[in-house]
């Protein structure tokens, strides 16, 4: 990372913000297909996870790889369920809504964070043009 | 940003020619080293209005992206608000550094032309 731009405390809080967005719209996909019980490959929906990297040469924050959760998926017995097996039971997506909303929490945390440096960035600015006065 | 530094640096080189003791010399040579020299504060001058210039389109620049930018959001071609609020904030503290400058250059100018002669 080089810190000799002027602007690149205000790009690297805004690859935050974007960054928190994408993580946004992963929770976001996750918690709309809590109930899909098949994701158009015979299976049901996979958990996503999105991974960030840092920039090495702005110091930001960018998205790198949108995974899925390879953890095992929920079996809820529902003996109606024209997808049910055998058994009666029906394989749902590996989502726990609780810890969806922990995440959701998370990335509003650290988006909120982003704005605040932006705003004491734009601020310490100011006071320093003050001077000119 | 615009790099002010050579300017003023050339300023302040200018300003130790006048404020500097002359060395006295034998007056065999008087166009040699040690009289500031009329003929380079054109140069002097030219950087100025260049690094000026330079400047004020530089913050011209960053004003006109951050206006397509506003566009670009408003006719839906571009739906990342965050790049647009980085551009408005990097156009803002610019034209506010720019004003700055330019009203202590003004209030100089006009302390220069109240000096009662």
């Amino acid at each position: 990372m080089n810190v000799d731009n002027f602007f690149s405390p205000l790009d690297i809080s805004i690859s935050g913000l974007k960054a928190q967005g994408k993580q946004m719209e992963v929770i976001s996909s996750n918690v709309a297909n809590a109930r899909t019980s098949d994701a158009g490959n015979g299976e049901p929906y996979r958990r996503l996870e999105a991974t960030f990297k840092s920039d090495s040469d702005l110091g930001g924050v960018e998205l790198d790889k949108i995974l899925p959760d390879m953890g095992d998926f929920l079996r809820v017995y529902d003996p109606g369920n024209p997808q049910a097996d055998g058994d009666g039971y029906v394989a749902m997506p590996n989502i726990n809504l609780p810890g969806e909303m922990i995440n959701l929490n998370i990335a509003t945390r650290v988006y909120q964070a982003n704005v605040a440096v932006l705003k004491r960035y734009q601020r310490m600015v100011e006071n320093t043009l003050e001077l000119l006065r | 940003m615009v790099n002010m530094n050579a300017n003023v640096s050339g300023i302040s080189n200018s300003m130790k020619g006048i404020l500097e003791p002359r060395p006295i010399q034998p007056k065999i040579n008087p166009d040699s080293s040690g009289m500031p020299k009329i003929g380079g504060s054109d140069v002097k001058k030219a950087d100025f209005a260049n690094v000026v210039k330079n400047y004020i389109s530089d913050v011209d620049e960053l004003q006109q992206s951050s206006n397509m930018s506003i566009k670009d959001l408003l006719s839906g071609k571009n739906e990342d608000i965050t790049s647009v609020v980085s551009e408005v904030a990097k156009a803002d503290i610019s034209f506010k550094l720019l004003v700055g400058v330019r009203n202590k250059l003004i209030e100089a100018y006009k302390q220069t032309m109240n000096m009662p002669l």
